[in-house]
């Protein structure tokens, strides 16, 4: 099972890329700059939805609302807060889920509201390295990262993927909970080190 | 149509239990159901190191889109696109109203006290002395919600009950709400979050001082059909 594709040894200059596409989509308007987005992002995000399980034209239609969600937002893109994949996956996920669950979209856009309002809140993964995460996926064992991918890619259930792989609830967790303590180290700030002087209970010493 | 949301006082809360990190990757990757979403949600509100996890799991979500295999998509699509981006937004909720959700800071304190958290306020209304309570037992209450096919309610529990020992089949969080409640595992005080592994058998006994009030959020039993349904049976097998 394959996670992803290659490494991308480039992709610290395509971040840096989008945050000129986005710079110029919120200044200028600029449909040439949002396009490039476009062309990187769409046949990526269909292939996302259709991995949830949305039917093809279901996954066009929001493909093309999570795109122009960033159009007529653009201004408020925060890249210290997030980079544009973080931002254009949450947009996906919160469309896809008041899709399918006729849900109205408070779950998950209620916080990401409060993230804009909150002066202090977490800086999020702008310093993300891509290459190394990466590579830390790529190095984790079969379980930890079948159960990654099943909850990304499928929007399974702890209990869901453990009926489908035929392994304990309790194995489920503990294979997500691993393969994140792997991986977040390279998705922001590492373990002890809060943001922002953010209190943070599970941390005693000082941010620097 | 969305009416504004009043928050609770987050500072009151500083939270010692929490969600296991494989419940908040499930957050943020789509895959809890309704009832343990909510649930999160709630807990996220007044929970900044939660925050900052799902915002790590965000990241590895953005990180992941953007490896994925190309999918291509129709040919009028990019048109389409282009097209869309000239239209006028259709009733785009003003911007006005993420500012009206801030906290109303005139309420008084019993009165943001009294304010359930917002996540909840949409399926319950605002206030907790507007809740209608059933009796469950000798000193238990519920108010059982119907979120999607997964089970959510408000236990109340008077001071000194204890409650059956059990387990948990299934997937199942305890916010505390108000009060407090201690077992085998420790003291959960309002903010805290009880996520226990499936094999962990427990006996919580609420607090002397006051009634606590506990959010529970179940997977649907109907989910697990012909496994062990007996263990997903929701706390008491109701």
């Amino acid at each position: 099972m394959t996670l992803a594709a290659s490494d991308e040894s480039g992709s610290d200059n395509l971040q840096q890329h989008w945050l000129h596409c986005m710079a110029a989509v919120a200044g200028q308007r600029d449909k040439a700059s949002f396009m490039q987005i476009y062309d990187y992002f769409a046949p990526r995000l269909n292939s996302y939805l259709h991995g949830l399980g949305a039917s093809p034209a279901l996954a066009e239609e929001l493909v093309q609302e999570s795109l122009l969600s960033l159009w007529r937002k653009a201004h408020q893109f925060n890249p210290d807060k997030a980079a544009l994949s973080t931002w254009l996956f949450r947009i996906a996920r919160n469309l896809f889920i008041d899709a399918m669950r006729r849900q109205p979209n408070w779950l998950l856009s209620e916080l990401d509201m409060e993230e804009e309002i909150d002066p202090h809140s977490p800086s999020g993964d702008s310093h993300a390295d891509g290459l190394k995460v990466q590579q830390a996926i790529q190095q984790l064992p079969m379980m930890q990262a079948q159960v990654v991918y099943k909850s990304y890619f499928e929007a399974k259930s702890h209990s869901e993927i453990a009926e489908e792989l035929q392994i304990p609830l309790g194995s489920v967790k503990s294979s997500l909970r691993l393969a994140f303590q792997k991986l977040r180290v390279f998705l922001g700030q590492a373990e002890g080190n809060p943001p922002h002087g953010y209190p943070d209970t599970s941390s005693k010493g000082e941010p620097s | 149509m969305k009416t504004p949301i009043r928050r609770q006082n987050p500072l009151a809360l500083q939270p010692n239990h929490h969600p296991d990190d494989a419940t908040l990757v499930s957050y943020a990757a789509g895959g809890l159901a309704t009832a343990l979403s909510i649930t999160v949600a709630c807990h996220l509100a007044i929970c900044p190191r939660c925050r900052q996890r799902v915002s790590e799991a965000d990241a590895l979500g953005g990180h992941l889109l953007s490896h994925l295999p190309q999918q291509s998509l129709s040919a009028e699509h990019r048109q389409a696109m282009l097209d869309a981006l000239d239209k006028p937004a259709a009733d785009e909720p003003a911007a006005g109203h993420r500012a009206s959700t801030a906290i109303a800071s005139k309420e008084t304190s019993a009165e943001a006290d009294d304010l359930l958290p917002a996540p909840l306020q949409h399926l319950l209304g605002e206030r907790f002395s507007d809740l209608k309570w059933s009796t469950l037992g000798p000193g238990m209450k519920q108010v059982k919600m119907h979120v999607g096919n997964s089970n959510l309610r408000l236990f109340k529990i008077a001071p000194g009950t204890c409650m059956p020992l059990h387990s948990h089949g299934g997937s199942e969080l305890t916010l505390v709400l108000r009060g407090s409640y201690s077992d085998e595992i420790g003291r959960f005080c309002p903010g805290d979050v009880a996520d226990l592994d499936p094999e962990v058998e427990h006996q919580p006994i609420a607090d002397r001082d006051q009634d606590c009030i506990c959010l529970i959020a179940t997977d649907a039993p109907l989910r697990f059909r012909g496994i062990v349904p007996r263990l997903l049976q929701p706390f008491f097998g109701l």
